[in-house]
């Protein structure tokens, strides 16, 4: 039972560290924030947006506004590490590598849930419809669970590469589509006021993605990582 | 090791032969669908297509999980022999598909997800190329290229779930009947024609992954690496 408590001791010391150097330099969720709210911006004007925005899009832009804010926050969290050999001494801790990569994926989950907390009202206010609904969170939850699941691993892959970060999104897109479907789909049935039998499987679905990810991570994070 | 085996040689004459001998099933034995006319007849090589890309990223994930745990080479030749000849299969599966559409609903491309899903398989696939060709050592290649062929294969039976969970115009040509048995809405000369080129199509995948292993080992003897 006490390695049980060691390994989760070990992941809530990495996920305390990233936030502890968020707090202090604070350049990861701001910039995200910022990021995702030009997106929007960017979108509103590419796509003439009207400010009563049907359900669908409103949910599709939400998503597609924290993908790409989020790409930002797995790489820097990975490419942190590699700035005075961090992730050296990381790897060297007497503790299991998975235990790195649930700290991780905890930390960026954390930094990106924030986001997607602050875009909310944003979105309320932008596109005359409340977003605040509990529903809505819970799949905030969920999907970007996921989406943070599979970014930490695929950061972790994409920073060994020569083009180093660049990659990151190449690789992570084409895979999270998944989850941002289930995403897009249940947050649009939700701000569309449907019956929640409408979009369950959705949910079940973004769950099954949480799980699968989180095994794949738990499975190649050291092989990811070794020299 | 650079004589060709007598088995590939055999092979390669099998395909020769039975490639035409499908096609000539196809085109004159089976009958013309009543609705569509003969345009139905590219299903049989667009399945058998879908069906050998499906198969050859399958394969190539086993792959990787085979170079993961011997840390053999010749898995590595394996995997990136599969998902190169995948690629081509399942872009000839899309091409036509295309070509059925056309006529029959009227346009080249529908935002489907059975489509847009086949088609992000591809990318998924292309970026393994571009992942492979920024890593430098031919270890980190192998190893970090075994990792994303599983992750990736995790994404074909999404792929194929995906038909049923959206609602999809693509048609569902094996259905799952009600007391549970699947039932063909083919008639027996179809299925004949149906059955003969998904065999064909494993030869002709099982065919070209071998000559490309073949051509991936001896660019490892060019290179300088003992086999």
């Amino acid at each position: 039972m006490s390695a049980f408590r060691d390994y989760l001791s070990a992941v809530w010391n990495v996920l305390r560290k990233d936030f502890h150097v968020e707090w202090r330099g604070r350049q990861g969720v701001p910039v995200m924030l910022v990021f995702a709210l030009l997106v929007v911006f960017l979108f509103n004007f590419a796509l003439q947006l009207s400010p009563d925005l049907q359900a669908g899009l409103a949910a599709g832009l939400l998503w597609v506004s924290l993908a790409f804010a989020s790409t930002l926050g797995l790489n820097r969290s990975i490419s942190l590490e590699q700035e005075n050999k961090a992730m050296d001494g990381l790897l060297l801790a007497p503790v299991d590598r998975s235990a790195i990569y649930f700290g991780k994926v905890l930390s960026n989950f954390g930094f990106t849930f924030l986001v997607g907390l602050v875009l909310l009202p944003v979105f309320s206010l932008f596109y005359q419809q409340n977003m605040f609904k509990p529903l809505l969170v819970l799949v905030l939850v969920l999907g970007l669970g996921a989406y943070t699941s599979l970014g930490t691993l695929l950061a972790a892959l994409s920073i060994q590469t020569r083009t180093r970060d660049v990659l990151l999104p190449v690789l992570l897109y084409p895979l999270a589509l998944p989850i941002l479907i289930a995403a897009v789909e249940a947050s649009r049935g939700i701000l569309a006021g449907q019956p929640i039998t409408d979009y369950q499987s959705w949910l079940t679905f973004l769950l099954a993605c949480n799980i699968l990810f989180a095994a794949a991570g738990l499975m190649f994070f050291e092989t990811i990582l070794e020299e | 090791m650079t004589k060709k085996p007598k088995r590939l040689t055999f092979l390669d004459i099998l395909c020769l032969i039975l490639v035409p001998a499908a096609l000539v099933l196809i085109l004159f034995f089976t009958p013309t669908e009543r609705v569509m006319g003969p345009v139905q007849k590219v299903f049989y090589f667009h399945v058998s297509a879908a069906w050998a890309g499906m198969l050859s990223f399958l394969l190539a994930a086993a792959a990787g999980a085979g170079y993961l745990i011997t840390r053999e080479q010749k898995w590595d030749w394996l995997s990136l022999s599969t998902i190169e000849v995948g690629l081509v299969f399942g872009l000839i599966a899309i091409l036509s598909g295309m070509i059925w559409a056309q006529p029959i609903w009227n346009t080249w491309w529908v935002w489907d997800p059975r489509l847009t899903t086949t088609a992000i398989m591809e990318l998924i696939y292309l970026a393994y190329f571009i992942l492979r060709s920024s890593l430098d050592t031919i270890e980190s290649r192998a190893r970090l290229g075994a990792v994303y062929a599983i992750v990736s294969a995790a994404t074909v039976p999404l792929t194929f779930f995906s038909i049923r969970l959206f609602r999809t115009i693509h048609p569902v040509v094996i259905a799952m009947g009600g007391s549970g048995g699947s039932a063909f809405n083919m008639t027996p000369r179809m299925l004949l024609a149906f059955f003969s080129s998904l065999f064909v199509f494993t030869l002709l995948l099982l065919d070209l992954v071998w000559h490309r292993y073949r051509l991936a080992r001896l660019e490892a003897v060019n290179r300088g690496e003992g086999v």
